[in-house]
């Protein structure tokens, strides 16, 4: 974590999970579930020039599973999973491409809706909103991609 | 840069801490044994955002509330003026209902005949050129009707305390009264079988009137008593006007006399404007 320092992520993880509380139940709606928090986590983890400690992606996650009111240990497996996943895969990432890379990112933040509901919301589990929120999140996150070739000053951030 | 691979060890921390959160998990779903840390949190952050408000918004809002609470009494200072001077009105008339209508069921009947929720609208004299009152032919006062409503008022009755002054003859944007008194001005009455088309005499508080014996052939006594007739259908009937103070015989059969008004309009800057007829 050589950008961003521990607490800045703090701070930051705190901000993201209010602007999901508020935004989920509207997303909800029309069936689409951003994880956001998990996503902003990830994308820390994916940009890092080293490899993330166990530690701390479960220390991170138990903070996640506290601010969210999420069952103790949901957000920390999934952490751990995605951080694991990152780490073992940083370098073949630098062979995709960016529509590969933006697909990753939505089936990850997918398979955290999927797993996060097995534990949450069970009797309402919904494909609907796994497959909606699939491709919404692909498009959003290759929108968000294109975003440093039209806007060049965000890239150099 | 790129990253070194994973090590068996680290691997092995991954794998330990993924057990240690499914168990953690498993715990927390079936055992609900860190209920009491989340809802710490959860009363921590309550807590805080009370705090917060309480120390960062609520001055201003306290600040604003306070402002409007001011605006908000001099509105209401203001209304309840104006329902005061109304009141001054209704008084009057309940007060002396006995004599300034001819019986006491006069105003009951008055109020039933025109289906008038609101007997009349507050007024307060504008401008009122006494000295042209005093001295010319011409009486008109300018009043300004407390009316919220778009009404028109030309033909309206105007009151004050006292009895009827006179009738509104523009009534925007600021209401023209024609005074009884005014030259132009013509009043039917009647003193029990009486009738009479009374004019303005252009003299403060006198109309006059004049009658053919050859009609009329009761005579008329000083002191006596005219209402209102209501005939030309801009005034109520059976409101005291005034009383005869002088008779002058013009010819045999053509007799003229006066009448002292009741109402003066110099009594009194609020005045009450019934609803047209």
């Amino acid at each position: 974590m050589s950008n961003i320092r521990a607490i800045k992520l703090l701070m930051i993880l705190f901000v993201v999970n209010i602007i999901e509380n508020n935004t989920a139940p509207i997303l909800i709606k029309a069936f689409i579930n951003i994880p956001i928090t998990f996503l902003i986590f990830s994308f820390v983890i994916y940009k890092s020039k080293f490899n993330t400690n166990a530690l701390y992606a479960f220390l991170f996650g138990l903070y996640v599973d506290v601010i969210s009111d999420s069952p103790i240990g949901l957000n920390a497996a999934l952490f751990l999973m995605m951080a694991y996943v990152v780490n073992s895969y940083s370098n073949t990432f630098k062979l995709f491409s960016s529509i590969q890379i933006c697909l990753f990112f939505s089936g990850a933040s997918v398979f955290y809706i999927g797993f996060s509901h097995l534990f949450v919301n069970l009797e309402n589990f919904s494909y609907l909103i796994l497959f909606t929120s699939l491709i919404f999140n692909t498009f959003l996150f290759l929108i968000i991609a294109m975003l440093r070739f039209y806007f060049p000053f965000l890239a150099s951030r | 840069m790129s990253r070194v691979s994973t090590s068996p060890v680290s691997k092995s921390l991954y794998f330990f801490c993924i057990v240690l959160s499914l168990f953690l998990l498993y715990v927390d779903i079936n055992y609900k044994s860190f209920e009491r840390t989340k809802n710490l949190y959860k009363s921590f952050t309550i807590s805080s955002a009370y705090l917060l408000k309480r120390v960062t918004v609520d001055p201003f809002i306290y600040i604003f509330e306070i402002s409007k609470e001011k605006s908000g009494l001099i509105e209401e200072n203001k209304k309840l003026r104006q329902e005061l001077e109304k009141s001054y009105i209704s008084n009057f008339i309940i007060s002396r209902d006995s004599k300034f209508f001819i019986d006491d069921t006069a105003i009951e009947n008055f109020l039933d005949l025109n289906s008038i929720n609101k007997p009349f609208y507050h007024a307060k004299i504008n401008s009122f050129d006494i000295e042209k009152y005093l001295c010319c032919s011409q009486h008109r006062v300018f009043i300004e009707i407390f009316n919220n409503h778009d009404i028109n008022f030309i033909g309206s009755t105007v009151i004050n305390d006292q009895g009827i002054i006179g009738q509104i003859i523009y009534d925007k944007p600021i209401a023209e009264v024609l005074l009884l008194t005014d030259v132009g001005h013509v009043i039917p009455i009647i003193s029990e079988n009486h009738f009479c088309n009374a004019r303005g005499s252009g003299k403060p508080g006198i109309i006059t009137c004049s009658y053919s014996k050859l009609i009329w052939p009761n005579p008329i006594e000083i002191g006596q008593e005219f209402f209102s007739s209501g005939m030309g259908g801009v005034y109520p009937s059976n409101i005291l006007i005034g009383n005869v103070s002088d008779i002058n015989v013009i010819d045999n059969t053509n007799i003229e006399f006066d009448l002292n008004l009741v109402a003066d309009p110099l009594q009194s800057i609020y005045l009450g404007v019934f609803e047209g007829l």
